[in-house]
């Protein structure tokens, strides 16, 4: 080799090496940054946009999930047809407050939807979510006819090895799973992962094949929300998930976060419990099989949790 | 003047057509019922509702019938109106000399033979024959089958290009045998208004032979003055109804829908609508057979005064179908029906309460309520439940079939019972958590009980509480059977209050973790 040759490639090795180095460098403080935030947000004590600011701020802010330009889907509770006092569907102003911040964090557009249970035109409306979401901004989609449906393959579900899921969650960049806290007579808790029968179409599949599994299955889908928040402003503690009457509603005004959907339930469940001391963890089998799938954590003591108190 | 009048006529009589009609459609009916509490001033079901707010309605139809005649036939019966439609846009596709029409003898043995099978069936609690025939019936049927169906492909054509914007909607609920009675309905209606002017209101129509022998005691009648009248039969040959007969210089008022083509195109003002109270102008021509035709009108018409006094009479002592076909009904009927009985009596099936409803869970049945019940209204929840918070058919009806219920009234409305049977339930056959009735039962009915040691819960059913609203049998997944079905009741019960389960108030302070 000539010596000019060996010269320019040490040069350019040299060069190359030191980018490298530098882009490491890059990674590994960005590595930081998100080893530092935390795994679990809790916040108690407000309103919902004021305590979804905090927990977000908490979490790192919306732009560690949100990128600018990415098509994002807000995927809220609207089962029923019901007012917001009710608890029987997400609280409208947290959908808001999420939806603007995803807007501010430079989504290109923001879509919320739900495969409602009652009549959807009349859960879209009573449940103040459509009104409250499109003034904030984002899109709202339908969701009641199978059209709106495709078919994705669950390859490490055990029940469920294919679902038919909403073309909005398929076609976005990425999701924000917003479930709201409710007992409920099937599956025993509503959270998260339970939030997951929204995107599907055939749910009759779920009830007649071990339903706990095939909600622990749907939560194997590969794309998953990146980021979980549990509406606790109102929870239904009794008769859910649909409810009968205002009885059946606590206001403990709080919510919760994680990108863990597991670990984000199993909070909730916990929290859940100081109203109805008869709800075991063990007994939402579904977030139990979760855990046993590697989908995320229960051991939240062992996780990194901020809990913010607010007034 | 008469200009003017036939002009705010056909003026009139178009917006109200539109107006009847949209009331069957998609997005007006989800928007308002403002459309629907128009279906009120329709003949049939101002008569049937007589003794729940269409007595005012009914008064002033008949007063108007006293008044001119059958002005009735030509300005708020909207198949009235669509054939006149038709005539019109046919005679444009016509030879002059085809579109002529000629005076007809009137097939009174046939109009008034309907009449009185009509009325006798409906008196014995029978109202089929009047569903099938009712003009506005009918057109309501026409309506939801054709019509807002055509809207629909409309519809879901522009939700194929602008599919953020509009939704699509689905072609499942499609009741082929109501479908083709309305096509079929419509053609007929068409073909005879295209040939024939207004043949089917003059032999078929019920409503339009009532009015017809009513219209003989009407106050002011068209008449043709025999002095100046030269006979150049222009009045004949626009008489949409046949019924100027020029040899006796006579209109018959009990085929003469008041249209007022004749009184417009007449050159000689000599055809004008006359006060002829207690005038007895026929005896001036002193022509025995006419005066045999009159006297054969008032003995019809008395027997028509009869049928309808005998059947008000009947409807306002509850009498009960005379004749019914009596087999299991398997039918729910909608909320506010109060009973088969009472649906039998009251619906003619012009499903208004089909278009309106929501979740699309009402319709036409076939069997299900016996041969004398087709065509009625009947739930279905193959593709959807009955929504908790809903009351539009009862709103919606304009016949009293579906008595009007408050939103509250409807949550206790028991129009079925729902059995659960317990070896067809997953909990049970599967050994899995399922609790999809539970989850969808508005009155808590429906409680999840735990079932055996398992540790799994199972659902308990407290009839009482049920208001067979079959949210727990549409969602059941148990296939081929559900476990969950609701049974028609043949007569409409009040459910027990649901219960309030008080709870007390939780103040938290930790989160728990």
């Amino acid at each position: 080799m000539e010596r000019r040759n060996f010269l320019k490639t040490a040069i350019l090795g040299g060069i190359a090496g030191a980018v490298q180095l530098k882009s490491n460098g890059i990674m590994a403080g960005e590595k930081m940054t998100v080893s530092s935030a935390n795994d679990l947000v809790a916040v108690m004590g407000g309103e919902p946009a004021e305590m979804y600011k905090k927990g977000i701020e908490a979490m790192g802010g919306m732009t560690r999930f949100v990128k600018k330009g990415n098509k994002v889907v807000v995927k809220p509770n609207i089962g029923w047809d019901k007012r917001p006092e009710f608890a029987a569907n997400t609280n409208p102003d947290l959908v808001a407050a999420i939806v603007k911040d995803c807007l501010a964090a430079g989504a290109s557009e923001v879509t919320v939807f739900d495969h409602t249970c009652d009549e959807w035109q009349a859960s879209y409306k009573n449940s103040g979510i459509e009104a409250a979401a499109k003034a904030a901004g984002a899109k709202v989609a339908f969701a009641h006819d199978e059209k709106y449906y495709r078919n994705v393959q669950l390859p490490k579900g055990s029940r469920l090895k294919e679902a038919k899921i909403h073309e909005s969650i398929l076609d976005c960049d990425v999701w924000i799973n917003v479930p709201v806290l409710k007992n409920h007579g099937g599956a025993r808790m509503t959270i998260a992962m339970k939030n997951f029968m929204g995107i599907v179409w055939d749910r009759r599949f779920w009830h007649s094949n071990d339903l706990q599994q095939c909600i622990a299955d749907c939560s194997t889908f590969s794309k998953m929300p990146v980021l979980n928040i549990v509406d606790a402003y109102r929870i239904m503690t009794q008769n859910g998930p649909k409810g009968k009457s205002i009885e059946d509603v606590q206001t403990p005004k709080a919510i919760f976060m994680s990108t863990d959907i597991v670990a984000v339930d199993t909070a909730a469940v916990r929290f859940f419990a100081q109203f109805r001391s008869d709800m075991k963890l063990e007994d939402v089998s579904h977030i139990g099989l979760g855990e046993k799938m590697n989908i995320g954590t229960t051991d939240i003591d062992k996780l990194k949790v901020e809990r913010i108190r607010i007034g | 003047m008469y200009r003017f009048l036939k002009k705010g006529r056909v003026v009139f009589s178009i917006i109200f057509l539109l107006i009847i009609t949209s009331s069957f459609i998609f997005f007006v009916n989800r928007e308002t019922l403002l459309m629907s509490e128009f279906l009120k001033f329709q003949f049939v079901p101002s008569m049937l509702g007589i003794f729940s707010g269409g007595a005012f309605v009914f008064v002033l139809l008949l007063a108007l019938t006293l008044l001119f005649g059958r002005a009735y036939c030509s300005t708020l019966c909207p198949l009235g109106t669509y054939q006149d439609i038709v005539s019109r846009t046919a005679s444009l596709f016509k030879s002059k000399k085809n579109k002529r029409y000629s005076y007809d003898k009137p097939f009174s043995k046939l109009r008034f033979g309907v009449l009185l099978f009509v009325g006798i069936l409906f008196i014995g609690g029978i109202s089929l024959p009047l569903a099938l025939l009712d003009p506005y019936s009918n057109w309501g049927k026409i309506s939801n089958e054709i019509i807002s169906r055509s809207e629909q492909y409309i519809h879901n054509g522009l939700a194929a290009v602008l599919p953020d914007a509009i939704f699509f909607r689905s072609y499942a609920n499609f009741a082929i045998g109501s479908f083709l009675f309305a096509l079929f309905f419509l053609i007929t209606v068409t073909l005879l208004s295209a040939f024939k002017g207004r043949l089917y209101c003059n032999t078929i129509c019920p409503v339009g032979s009532f009015l017809g022998l009513l219209s003989r005691f009407a106050i002011f009648k068209p008449v043709i003055d025999k002095e100046t009248c030269t006979k150049c039969r222009l009045c004949v040959i626009n008489c949409k109804s046949q019924c100027i007969d020029l040899d006796t210089q006579t209109v018959d008022e009990s085929r003469c829908v008041a249209c007022l083509n004749c009184t417009v195109v007449c050159k000689f003002n000599s055809i004008n609508y006359k006060y002829t109270w207690g005038r007895n102008k026929i005896s001036v021509a002193g022509n025995e057979q006419t005066t045999k035709i009159k006297s054969e009108g008032r003995r019809n018409a008395m027997i028509a005064m009869g049928l309808m006094g005998t059947a008000l009479a009947a409807k306002a002592i509850k009498a009960g179908p005379v004749i019914s076909s009596r087999p299991k009904v398997t039918g729910i009927a909608p909320p506010g029906a109060m009973s088969i009985k009472h649906l039998k009596q009251n619906c003619t099936a012009c499903h208004a309460c089909v278009a309106a409803c929501p979740n699309n869970i009402i319709q036409p049945a076939t069997t299900e309520y016996g041969i004398d019940g087709i065509l009625l209204p009947v739930l279905n929840f193959k593709h959807h439940f009955c929504s908790y918070e809903c009351n539009i058919c009862s709103q919606v009806c304009p016949n009293d079939a579906l008595k009007p219920l408050t939103v509250k009234d409807k949550q206790l409305a028991q129009i079925g019972q729902t059995q659960f049977y317990l070896e067809k339930c997953i909990v049970h056959t599967d050994g899995t958590d399922c609790g999809a009735c539970d989850e969808h039962c508005p009155t808590k009915a429906i409680t999840m009980v735990p079932y055996g040691d398992s540790g799994l819960f199972i659902p308990n059913m407290e009839t009482e509480l049920c208001i067979g609203c079959g949210a727990c049998e549409y969602i059941c997944p148990a296939v081929p059977e559900k476990a969950m079905v609701v049974h028609a009741l043949s007569v409409h019960q009040i459910a027990a209050e649901p219960t309030l389960d008080k709870q007390e108030k939780v103040k938290v302070d930790d989160f728990g973790f």
